[in-house]
C-alpha cells in the first residue's frame, strides 16, 4: 500500500507535488508521517545517498534524487522494495518531462501540485496486485536494489546518520539536526494555529 | 451719538475717553457676532458642498470633555430633534463614518467594506462603553471580490514573537532595525530580507515594504503553514429525486445551469466532482473515464451506508467530462415517472461525508422536502394558526441535532455544506441550516418554488446558481482576528465552527460571506491612543495555493462620552445588533430579542440625553451620527425574522435570521431598510458617468406610502429583489416609453423584464437598474408591481415607516421611545 509520495527540490527543501492515500482509514494518520517527510527534505543534499531506505516503524520510506529533486514515497513495510523504486523511477522520468527546466525557477511550494493526477493513476498500477507484469520490467532494470542503503528514519533525523553516503556520524550537524527539530516542531504547531 | 471718527484705516475711533472702553466692546462683540455668522455660514456652505462626498463632514473632534452647546463641535454630535425632523432619512446614500485619524493613518486605513467597527472612536475604559449604552463589536467581510490586492510572495513572513500578529501599516519602526507590534507592544527584530524592498528596489527602508504600505494583503503561506498538501477543488451535488422534487422540476434548471458553468468551476487540472441523487434509497454514478455511459449504483441499506465502489465516484472533471455530460443531460429525465414520495437526505448526507472525507471541498445538498426517511428524519411543527401570533413563537430552534453532528464531522474533514432549500411547504429549516451554519456552508431558500408556476423563482434559482458556481472559493480555511492589548472577542456570529477561544473553522470560504464580532473592553486603554484589529484568513485557493488574507483596522481611543457618540457607525451598530437577537430569540424567545432591540435605542439615547446641559424631555433628541438608529431599529422589528402579528411561514423567518447571521452589512442593510427611488421622473441632473454611460442618480425616499403618488413610479432596492411599483395614474408617457405597455391596464401581471426600448427613458430607467446591479454580486430578481394588484402586499411591507395593525409609525414609534426614556 502506497500511503504518501511527496516531491521536493533537494537545495532547500520546497515541496513540488504531493499525493496522500484517499481513503477514510488512512489517510487520517499521516500527520506524523509527513512532519518527518517535510524534516528529512530540508536534510538532503548533494552529499546525501541517491537511494535510500528508511525504516519509520510500521512504515518505510523510500527516495531516490535525481537532477536536484527528491522522489519519495511511504508504503507499508511489507511493501516490495522494487515495485517501490520502480515506482518512483516512473514519477522521475514523467515529472523531468514535464516539469524538470522549470524547477530552479519556482519559489511557491506545491507549485506543480497538479502532478498528482498522475501520480494518482501511477500508483494504482503499481497497486493492483494483478499488474504483476510490473515485476517483470522491474527485474531487469533495478538489479541492484539490493545495494540501497537502510536505515532507520528516527536516527537520521534526531543525528544526522547515513545521509553523507557513509556511516561515520557527522558531529558537527548533529548539534545542528537535534537543535533544530524543536523549533520545527513548535513551528509546525504554532502553524497549525494559523 | 457722534463719539468718533473713522480714521484712515476704516476704525471708528472713539474721542470719549470713558467711553472708550465701553464702546470697545461694544463694537467688538458686534465684530464677534458678525463674523462668527460669517464662519457658521462658511461652514454651513462647506458641509453642503462636502455631503455627496464620503466621511469628509466630520471635523476634527479633539473637544475632549466640552459640552455639546458649544461650537464648532463636530457634525456627527448636531443635536437632532427627532420628532421634529420630518425627513430624517437623507437623500444620498449613508456612507461609513471614516474614523478620526490623522491623515496618512486615514490613507492606509482599512477599507469599511471589509472590516467596520460599530464605534469608530473606541471608548478607553469598559465603565464608559457602558455608560453609552452601544454595542461595541466588528463586521467583517474578509473573503470579498476584490478588484486590487497586493500579493505577498516572500520566503519570510514577518509576525510578532509573542502575539503572532502580521507586520501591518499601524505598527512602529524602531530606528530601522527593529519594529513595535501594535497589538501588544513586543519589540522584534526586522529580518535582513525584509530590509530589502523588491518594488522599490531600494534598501533599508522597512516601513515602505508593501506589507506596511497596505492595510489589506495576502501572503503565499511557505509550506509551515499546511497541515497536508493542498487539497484539490471537489464538488459533489447530493439532488432530491422524489415525486416532489420532479414535481417542482429543479432539476432541469441545475443540470442546464451545471453543463453551462462546468467549465468556469474554479479549480485546475485536478478538479474534482461527483453526484449523489435520493429519495428513499440513494443513488450513486460511476464516471470512470473510459466508461461508454455513467452507471448508476444503487444502495437501499439506508440504516448503513456504505459506498458500493471505492473510487470513480468523485472523478477528474477533465478526464470523466464526456460522462459527466451524459449525465447531465440524462438526469433531469431519469425520475420523470418516480412514484416515490419519501425522501432520505439523512443517509444521503452520511453517503456524502463518507465520500468527502478522504479531500475535503464542498457539497451541495438540493433539498424540495421533509426529509422522512432514515436519520435525521423531521416532523412537521409548524402550526399555521400562529403565523400571526404576536404571542410565542416556537420552533425557532433544530429539532435534532443530527445534522449540527454531521456539520461537525463535515467541518473536521475540511467538507462544507451548503443547501438550496426549494420547497412549497414546511421544511424545518430550523434543524436543517444547521447542515451550512457550523460546517462554514451557505444557505439558499425558495419557498413555493416551482419551475412552471413560479417562474421569478425559478429565474432567482438560475441567477443564483451562476454566482454560485463560479465564484472564488478558498478551501480548509482557518480566520483569526487579533485585536491589542485591553480588548477581547466574546461572541461571534457567522457560519463557521469555533475551534478555540478566536480560532475559526471554516472548512469554506466564499466571497458572500458575512461575519460579526462582538467586543469587550478587558483592561483599560489608558496608555494608548490607537487601537487595531487584524483578521488573518489562511485558506488554499482553488488552485492548490496557500494564501493568507490579512486586513488591519485601526481607530483612536476616547475618554469622553461625547466623543464615543460622535464616532458610531449606526449601520455598523444595527447589524450586530441584528445578530445578537437572533441569537437572543433562539436562546430565550422572540419577545425577548424584540425588547432588546427597543431597549437598545432607549437606552442609548437616554444616556445620550444625560450628556447634554439642558435636555428637554417634550423632544427625543438623538445626535446626528445616531439619528437613524431608531428608523433602522423601527425596520428591524418590521423584518420577517422579527416581526409578529403579521402572518410569517417559520420557514421564511428562520431562512431571514439565517441571512442576517451570515450577509456581509452592505446586503444586510438593503435586507432591514430597502431603498426606495422615484422612477418616472429621472434627469441627467447629478448623474454619474460609468464606462460612457450616463447613470441617473434619484434622490432616496422614506419608506412610506405618503412618498407613493399614485401619478408616479418607484424602484425599491431590496437587496436580492426589485420592485418596480407603478401607480394607478402614471402618465401613460412613462408606461409606454419604458414598459412598453399602451397603458396602465395592459401592463401584465407578472412582468420580470424590461424590454429594451429605443427611448430616452428607458435608457435612462435601465442605466440606472443596471448600475444598480452591478454594484453587488448575486443578481437581484425584478418584480414589476401595480398599484392594487394582489402582489402588492410584498412591496408595502416594505414601507417600514407607515403603522400597520400589528406595529407602530415611525412617528408613533418615536414617541413610544420618548415615553419610555420619561419614565
Amino acid at each position: 500500500m502506497v500511503l504518501l509520495t511527496m516531491i521536493a527540490r533537494v537545495a532547500d527543501g520546497l515541496p513540488l507535488a504531493a499525493s496522500m492515500q484517499e481513503d477514510e482509514q488512512s489517510g487520517r494518520d499521516l500527520q506524523q508521517y509527513q512532519s518527518q517527510a517535510k524534516q528529512l527534505f530540508r536534510k538532503l543534499n548533494e552529499q546525501s545517498p541517491t537511494r535510500c531506505t528508511l525504516e519509520a516503524g510500521a512504515m518505510t520510506f523510500h527516495y531516490i534524487i535525481e537532477q536536484g529533486v527528491c522522489y519519495l514515497v511511504l508504503c507499508e513495510a511489507a511493501f516490495p522494495k522494487k515495485l517501490a523504486f520502480a515506482y518512483l523511477e516512473d514519477l522521475h522520468s514523467e515529472f523531468d518531462e514535464q516539469h524538470g527546466k522549470k524547477v530552479p525557477t519556482v519559489s511557491r511550494p506545491y507549485s506543480f501540485i497538479e502532478f498528482d493526477t498522475f501520480i494518482q493513476k501511477t500508483k494504482k498500477l503499481y497497486i493492483d496486485s494483478r499488474a504483476r507484469r510490473n515485476l517483470g520490467s522491474i527485474n531487469t532494470e533495478l538489479q541492484d536494489v539490493q545495494r540501497i542503503m537502510v536505515a532507520n528514519i528516527e536516527e537520521v533525523l534526531q543525528r544526522g546518520e547515513a545521509l553523507s553516503g557513509s556511516a561515520e556520524i557527522d558531529t558537527l550537524n548533529q548539534k545542528k539536526y537535534s537543535s533544530e527539530s524543536p523549533t520545527f516542531n513548535k513551528q509546525h504547531f504554532l502553524s497549525y494555529l494559523g | 451719538m457722534h463719539l468718533g471718527r473713522y480714521d484712515s484705516c476704516g476704525i471708528y475711533q472713539i474721542e470719549c475717553s470713558f467711553c472708550l472702553l465701553f464702546l470697545f466692546v461694544e463694537i467688538l462683540e458686534r465684530v464677534w457676532e458678525i463674523s462668527f455668522l460669517f464662519v457658521m455660514l462658511f461652514c454651513f456652505c462647506l458641509d453642503l458642498l462636502f455631503q455627496q462626498y464620503p466621511g469628509v463632514s466630520q471635523l476634527s473632534s479633539s473637544l475632549g470633555g466640552l459640552s455639546l452647546q458649544s461650537s464648532p463641535q463636530p457634525e456627527s454630535l448636531r443635536p437632532v430633534n427627532l420628532t421634529q425632523e420630518r425627513n430624517i432619512l437623507p437623500t444620498a446614500p449613508v456612507w461609513a463614518p471614516v474614523p478620526n485619524l490623522n491623515l496618512d493613518l486615514k490613507k492606509l486605513n482599512c477599507s469599511p467594506d471589509s472590516f467596520r467597527c460599530t464605534l469608530t472612536n473606541i471608548p478607553q475604559t469598559q465603565a464608559l462603553l457602558n455608560k453609552a449604552k452601544l454595542p461595541l463589536g466588528l463586521l467583517l467581510h474578509p473573503f470579498r471580490d476584490l478588484t486590487q490586492l497586493p500579493v505577498i510572495t516572500s520566503n519570510t513572513i514577518v509576525r510578532c514573537r509573542s502575539c503572532r500578529t502580521y507586520i501591518n501599516p499601524f505598527v512602529s519602526f524602531i530606528d530601522q532595525r527593529r519594529w513595535k507590534c501594535n497589538l501588544c507592544y513586543r519589540v522584534n527584530d526586522v529580518p535582513e530580507e525584509f530590509m530589502y524592498n523588491p518594488l522599490t528596489r531600494s534598501y533599508g527602508e522597512p516601513h515602505k515594504r508593501p506589507e506596511v504600505q497596505n492595510s489589506t494583503v495576502e501572503f503565499i503561506a511557505s509550506s509551515d503553514y499546511m497541515l497536508r498538501p493542498p487539497q484539490p477543488a471537489v464538488y459533489l451535488f447530493v439532488l432530491d429525486v422524489s415525486h416532489n422534487a420532479v414535481e417542482a422540476g429543479y432539476l432541469t434548471i441545475l443540470c442546464q445551469s451545471l453543463l453551462e458553468n462546468l467549465d468556469k468551476l474554479p479549480g485546475d487540472s485536478r478538479t474534482r466532482i461527483g453526484f449523489v441523487t435520493f429519495d428513499s434509497t440513494i443513488h450513486f454514478y460511476n464516471l470512470q473515464e473510459g466508461l461508454s455511459q455513467p452507471q448508476m449504483l444503487i444502495v437501499s441499506d439506508i440504516d448503513d451506508v456504505f459506498l458500493p465502489t471505492p473510487d470513480s465516484l468523485l472523478v477528474n472533471l477533465y478526464e470523466s467530462k464526456e460522462l459527466i455530460r451524459d449525465l447531465l443531460n440524462a438526469l433531469p429525465n431519469m425520475f420523470t415517472n418516480t412514484r416515490e414520495t419519501h425522501s432520505a437526505l439523512g443517509p444521503a448526507l452520511q453517503a456524502a461525508f463518507k465520500l468527502m472525507s478522504p479531500t475535503g471541498g464542498r457539497v451541495s445538498v438540493f433539498q424540495t422536502q421533509l426529509p422522512s426517511l432514515g436519520a435525521g428524519l423531521l416532523q412537521s411543527r409548524e402550526d399555521p394558526n400562529q403565523r400571526s401570533s404576536t404571542k410565542v413563537v416556537q420552533h425557532l430552534g433544530p429539532a435534532t441535532d443530527f445534522y449540527k453532528k454531521l456539520a461537525l464531522d463535515c467541518s473536521g474533514q475540511q467538507t462544507a455544506v451548503d443547501l438550496f432549500l426549494l420547497s412549497s411547504q414546511y421544511s424545518d429549516l430550523a434543524s436543517l441550516a444547521c447542515m451550512s451554519k457550523y460546517s462554514a456552508g451557505c444557505i439558499y431558500y425558495y419557498p413555493s418554488f416551482h419551475c412552471i408556476h413560479n417562474p421569478s423563482q425559478a429565474e432567482k434559482l438560475q441567477k443564483d446558481l451562476k454566482r454560485y458556481l463560479t465564484r472564488k472559493i478558498g478551501f480548509e480555511a482557518v480566520m483569526r482576528i487579533r485585536c491589542t492589548k485591553g480588548l477581547s472577542m466574546h461572541t461571534f456570529h457567522g457560519n463557521f465552527f469555533v475551534r478555540s477561544t478566536d480560532l475559526l473553522s471554516l472548512a469554506n470560504i466564499n466571497p458572500d460571506a458575512g461575519f460579526a464580532v462582538q467586543l469587550s473592553i478587558e483592561e483599560s486603554l489608558t496608555d494608548t491612543s490607537l487601537v487595531c484589529f487584524q483578521t488573518a484568513l489562511l485558506y488554499t485557493s482553488s488552485k492548490g495555493e496557500r494564501r493568507i488574507r490579512v486586513h488591519t483596522l485601526c481607530l483612536p481611543v476616547v475618554s469622553s462620552l461625547a466623543d464615543v457618540y460622535a464616532g458610531v457607525d449606526v449601520q455598523a451598530a444595527i447589524c450586530l445588533l441584528a445578530n445578537m437577537a437572533v441569537d437572543r430569540s433562539v436562546s430565550s424567545s422572540l419577545s425577548d430579542a424584540r425588547d432588546a432591540l427597543v431597549n437598545a435605542v432607549v437606552d442609548s439615547l437616554s444616556a445620550y440625553g444625560s450628556t447634554i446641559s439642558n435636555f428637554q424631555h417634550s423632544a427625543l433628541i438623538a445626535p446626528n451620527s445616531l439619528k437613524l438608529f431608531p428608523l433602522y431599529v423601527l425596520a428591524l422589528l418590521k423584518q420577517k425574522a422579527f416581526r409578529t402579528g403579521t402572518s410569517t411561514r417559520l420557514d421564511d423567518r428562520v431562512y431571514a435570521m439565517c441571512q442576517i447571521k451570515s450577509q456581509p452589512l452592505v446586503h444586510l442593510m438593503k435586507m432591514i431598510h430597502p431603498n426606495l427611488y422615484r422612477i418616472d421622473r429621472l434627469t441627467d441632473e447629478g448623474a454619474i458617468h460609468v464606462n460612457d454611460r450616463v447613470v441617473p442618480q434619484p434622490p432616496l425616499q422614506k419608506l412610506s406610502a405618503e412618498k407613493l403618488t399614485r401619478e408616479g413610479a418607484f424602484l425599491m432596492d431590496c437587496g436580492s429583489v426589485f420592485y418596480i411599483w407603478i401607480g394607478k395614474g402614471c402618465e401613460n408617457n412613462f408606461i409606454e416609453d419604458v414598459l412598453g405597455c399602451p397603458n396602465f391596464a395592459s401592463i401584465p401581471q407578472k412582468m420580470t423584464h424590461l424590454p429594451e426600448l429605443d427611448t430616452l427613458s428607458s435608457e435612462r430607467t435601465r442605466s440606472f437598474i443596471t448600475w444598480l446591479r452591478d454594484s453587488r454580486p448575486l443578481s437581484p430578481v425584478l418584480h414589476v408591481v401595480k398599484d392594487e394588484s394582489p402582489a402588492k402586499t410584498e412591496f408595502f411591507q416594505h414601507l417600514i415607516e407607515d403603522r400597520t395593525e400589528a406595529a407602530f409609525s415611525y412617528y408613533e414609534f418615536l414617541l413610544h421611545i420618548q415615553q419610555q426614556i420619561c419614565k
